[in-house]
């Protein structure tokens, strides 16, 4: 009887591949929830952050490659790497739309773009050593940021409301298949991190400074797009707002936010526990996106 | 109670600062963060599009005109090309031969080629009206560049990247034009070339006229007259043996001078890592490297993903990819699907 040690569910690993999706955003309208700019801001933070972060991912795990020792991990973190390329594309996509209809996000992505591409960067810590701490550190963020895209790519895999609310279907198809990617592979961060340091106080003082950067970056993020709305005069963020939204299930419930931390500080902790991947593979069996992508290869 | 003290010191100290913070945010919303110049997210990329083919027709003997029909489609330069892909998924280059400012439909024209490489015989046999079809581009690597004066020399269906060109050129240029073809009927846009040209063309039907006299059409032109030519490797080999001194010549081949069906084997040099290798014909830039440095970074293994772009410090890149943008071509490459025009690359790695 250990609490002390992850606790993997084998039956919950698959093999990774990359899906070559692509999304027509012509029919999209600026609000994808009908009636909901909150809602849609929200979720549309996705779109400023995913771009740049995913590229980060992809950037930091190409130098870890060398250091894997674990043939089974490596193909796992080859398959990840193209999945998260492929997000990347895909909400990047997005941002040309937002443009047309008014909406420009150039001057919030070009700080995101600045902040994974120097502060996140290579060039942060001088070389030998401090480099190589920096570079655990990074994976060790990643890890922690993981853990909240599985819980979202979970929760938009069940969020029933936003079909019930006459949410784009093109929309929700691209944060459903992103999400059902994120709950299929959402094992390989942990395990790369458990396998190149694994230490329980860089998983803790990662995910405090992962965590506190989603909300800074989000809540900005939201109040960007409410403030630069060509259509909106006004309405202003609050957390009332999230929590009524995550009441309804347009957004993730608070309490379900909150409980979700003790998880992954939790030393038992493994991102298999949570989420289902038969119910992920079984949405990408039938996404749109997904099948398109499979038709192009096959 | 030292420590309902403490308690109360933090939240006050917390008050404070949001107010002070709420108000400095309020000025600047964007405050604090620095922004990366140029930004990387959101640019406009090319990438594959699907278009609808709404019309499938024969402007000439052995000539299909296709036009391709959908929205906001990005605008080109004369010369510029699309690569078309076709059912059977062979990738083949086709001229623009439309107009350029036009967004809602790119237009091509086709000569079967009876003992190609399967390319234009499925373009004119297995096509029609109404299928939808992958194209990307367009791309231009046979740009109108500005001189004193143009000499145009056109080959059969060789006149299709030429006709955007004297359509663009400015009233009261200098140029002339040699239109060859095996017979009148075998040549496309005959009719428009003529009324645009009117006595600035020199055509040349083989049939009735015989061979192109090069040495004629090369006389008094002017000191940096630019030679655009297009057409059969014969023809482009006698342009080049007759091209007078002071003009530059400008060359658009219908297939890569190398290798004209298939791939074929070529060196690659990593650089920093000081070792040279082999990559055969039937495999991948990747599956060699892999071999020397197993760390190499890879995934989707089909130029979608762009894990494994690497830079190209020398060599001519074949481009399979549909990923990169026109100015990450230059230098670099996805070593998973992208090959070597010439015989040997060299990659920074």
């Amino acid at each position: 009887m250990s609490n002390t040690q992850a606790r993997p569910v084998e039956s919950e690993r698959i093999p990774l591949k990359a899906r070559k999706v692509s999304f027509s955003w012509e029919d999209t309208p600026l609000h994808w929830v009908p009636g909901d700019p909150f809602t849609t801001h929200t979720i549309n933070v996705l779109h400023l952050l995913l771009p740049a972060g995913e590229r980060w991912f992809v950037h930091v795990y190409k130098q870890v490659l060398p250091l894997i020792r674990d043939d089974q991990l490596r193909e796992d973190v080859v398959g990840f790497i193209g999945q998260e390329a492929m997000h990347s594309q895909a909400h990047d996509e997005v941002l040309p739309h937002l443009r047309e209809q008014g909406l420009d996000p150039t001057p919030y992505t070009a700080q995101v773009d600045w902040f994974f591409e120097k502060l996140l960067g290579d060039r942060t810590l001088p070389p030998g050593r401090a480099s190589r701490w920096w570079l655990l550190e990074r994976v060790a963020l990643i890890a922690a940021i993981e853990h909240y895209t599985a819980f979202l790519g979970d929760w938009v895999l069940n969020a029933a409301e936003l079909d019930r609310r006459g949410a784009d279907p093109t929309m929700l198809d691209l944060l459903r298949w992103h999400g059902a990617e994120e709950v299929e592979h959402r094992s390989v961060a942990f395990d790369l991190f458990e396998h190149v340091d694994g230490s329980y106080r860089r998983r803790a003082r990662t995910w405090a400074t992962a965590f506190s950067t989603l909300v800074f970056l989000w809540q900005r993020g939201v109040r960007f797009f409410l403030e630069n709305d060509p259509t909106l005069t006004g309405p202003k963020a609050s957390l009332k707002d999230l929590y009524v939204r995550g009441r309804e299930g347009t957004l993730p419930a608070t309490g379900d936010m909150l409980k979700s931390i003790p998880r992954y500080l939790s030393r038992s902790y493994h991102p298999s526990q949570e989420g289902s991947t038969a119910q992920a593979v079984s949405y990408l069996a039938s996404s749109p996106a997904a099948l398109a992508a499979q038709k192009a290869v096959s | 109670m030292p420590k309902l003290r403490t308690v109360a010191l933090v939240a006050g100290a917390a008050l404070l600062t949001r107010r002070a913070l709420r108000r400095r945010v309020q000025a600047s919303p964007l405050w604090p963060l620095p922004a990366l110049d140029p930004p990387l997210s959101g640019r406009p990329r090319s990438r594959a599009l699907r278009l609808l083919l709404t019309a499938h027709e024969a402007v000439a003997d052995g000539v299909v005109q296709l036009r391709l029909e959908g929205s906001g489609l990005p605008r080109w330069e004369p010369g510029a090309h699309l690569d078309l892909v076709l059912p059977s998924g062979l990738v083949r280059q086709y001229s623009l031969c439309g107009d350029p400012e036009d967004t809602s439909s790119y237009t091509v024209a086709t000569r079967l080629v009876e003992d190609g490489r399967g390319g234009s015989r499925e373009v004119h046999e297995q096509l029609a009206e109404g299928m939808e079809l992958e194209v990307r581009g367009p791309r231009n690597r046979f740009p109108l560049v500005e001189a004193p004066a143009y000499v145009f020399v056109a080959g059969g269906i060789g006149i299709t990247p030429v006709l955007p060109m004297l359509r663009a050129l400015p009233d009261g240029t200098d140029w002339r034009l040699l239109y060859g073809g095996r017979s009148r009927a075998s040549m496309p846009f005959l009719e428009e070339v003529s009324k645009l040209a009117g006595d600035r063309l020199t055509l040349v039907a083989e049939d009735e006229d015989g061979r192109p006299d090069l040495a004629a059409l090369f006389t008094a032109v002017p000191e940096g007259t630019a030679v655009y030519c297009c057409g059969p490797e014969g023809l482009m080999a006698a342009v080049e043996a007759h091209l007078p001194e002071g003009a530059t010549l400008h060359l658009e081949r219908f297939t890569p001078r190398a290798n004209a069906g298939g791939n074929h084997a070529f060196a690659v040099e990593l650089r920093r890592s000081e070792r040279t290798l082999t990559v055969p014909a039937d495999s991948t830039v990747l599956a060699a490297v892999r071999r020397e440095l197993p760390d190499t970074a890879y995934s989707c293994e089909q130029g979608f993903c762009g894990t494994c772009q690497q830079r190209v410090l020398e060599g001519e890149i074949e481009h399979r990819d549909e990923l990169l943008t026109d100015a990450e071509r230059h230098e670099s490459m996805l070593i998973c699907v992208s090959r070597a025009r010439s015989d040997r690359l060299v990659l920074d790695m």
